[in-house]
């Protein structure tokens, strides 16, 4: 089957297709998801190359569960988002916990300023990404894939392994930091000239 | 966008639009590198298993078995050949032979003895006749 009659295909159909053997099956599938996990990858981690690391691992493992997975257990794109957002936080932590150069760093990292310098110059999208790197990865992970993904919460739920009252809470406390953070900014990045 | 989701981003809706309008995009190298991944990690094929009754099973072991005890292909080839040259000598009839034996049947009667006297000189000389 040619690509183009894969475009109304469900992820799920597309990966029982690549689990037979199904090549253009692959090409669609790549071609559908690995955008996906990237971006999330990118938001959480903020660099390229770390990003195209994880959403690769987060990949394989899916070309790898593709012949033992059970149709209807579990929705690809949230299994998928799974595997990247708990890579991401791996990486998060052991980069927090990773040997620090002291003679490196002159001062201690100060979130709130780094945000402002971003504010001050790069676009409206840069500077909530800049913003979003403030919040604590928990809550920057619900907000990234509740806001910008677009996912529902009982799908982030699942995805983050907690409770849809705790996805609510963590949120709406990001929300709460981010209009502290990006308020102020609203003139300055032309929010109320419109 | 859902209604609820309109609601809870209320203030930081154009903030979140401007999220979502600039994506992090991947390159097409590494987009083509996922294609040529999935490609190398997709399962071959399986060719459709063609159901076969144990009683049709049991019998092709048997043949197997059999085959093998008598020396395999290059054996059964040579039986095979052995049985139509029986076959042949069977359903021919044997003119050259009736010509034959009507020839010595015309010849001298001590001819047709020696002819058909099965002992040789040497057995005559080892029996001391």
């Amino acid at each position: 089957m040619p690509y183009d009659a894969m475009s109304d295909t469900s992820d799920e159909d597309l990966l029982a297709a690549y689990a037979a053997g199904e090549p253009a099956a692959a090409r669609a599938l790549a071609l559908r998801l690995g955008p996906k996990a990237f971006g999330v990858a990118m938001r959480m981690l903020k660099d390229r190359a770390e990003a195209e690391d994880v959403a690769q691992e987060a990949l394989l493992r899916l070309w790898r569960a593709a012949p033992g997975w059970r149709a209807g257990e579990a929705k690809v794109s949230t299994w998928l988002y799974r595997v990247v957002s708990n890579l991401c936080i791996d990486r998060i932590r052991k980069a927090r916990g990773g040997h620090v150069d002291l003679d490196a760093v002159a001062e201690p990292p100060d979130p709130a300023r780094s945000a402002e310098q971003e504010l001050q110059e790069t676009a409206r999208g840069a500077a909530l990404q800049a913003a979003l790197d403030t919040l604590p990865e928990r809550q920057r992970q619900a907000v990234i894939l509740r806001h910008l993904e677009g996912l529902s919460n009982p799908e982030i739920a699942e995805i983050m392994d907690i409770g849809v009252r705790a996805v609510e809470s963590l949120t709406a406390r990001g929300r709460k930091a981010l209009e502290g953070l990006l308020g102020a900014r609203r003139a300055e990045l032309g929010y109320d000239d419109e | 966008m859902s209604d609820k989701r309109k609601a809870e981003e209320a203030g930081l809706g154009p903030w979140f639009d401007a999220g979502r309008a600039e994506a992090p995009a991947p390159s097409g190298d590494w987009l083509a590198r996922m294609e040529a991944l999935a490609l190398e990690e997709q399962p071959t094929p399986q060719a459709p298993a063609v159901a076969v009754s144990p009683e049709r099973a049991r019998r092709g072991v048997r043949l197997r078995d059999l085959m093998s005890a008598l020396g395999g292909w290059p054996a059964v080839a040579g039986l095979a050949a052995a049985c139509a040259a029986g076959v042949w000598f069977g359903a021919v009839s044997p003119t050259g032979l009736t010509e034959w034996t009507a020839a010595t049947a015309t010849a001298a009667a001590s001819d047709s003895y020696t002819t058909f006297e099965p002992a040789s000189g040497f057995d005559v000389a080892m029996l001391g006749l």
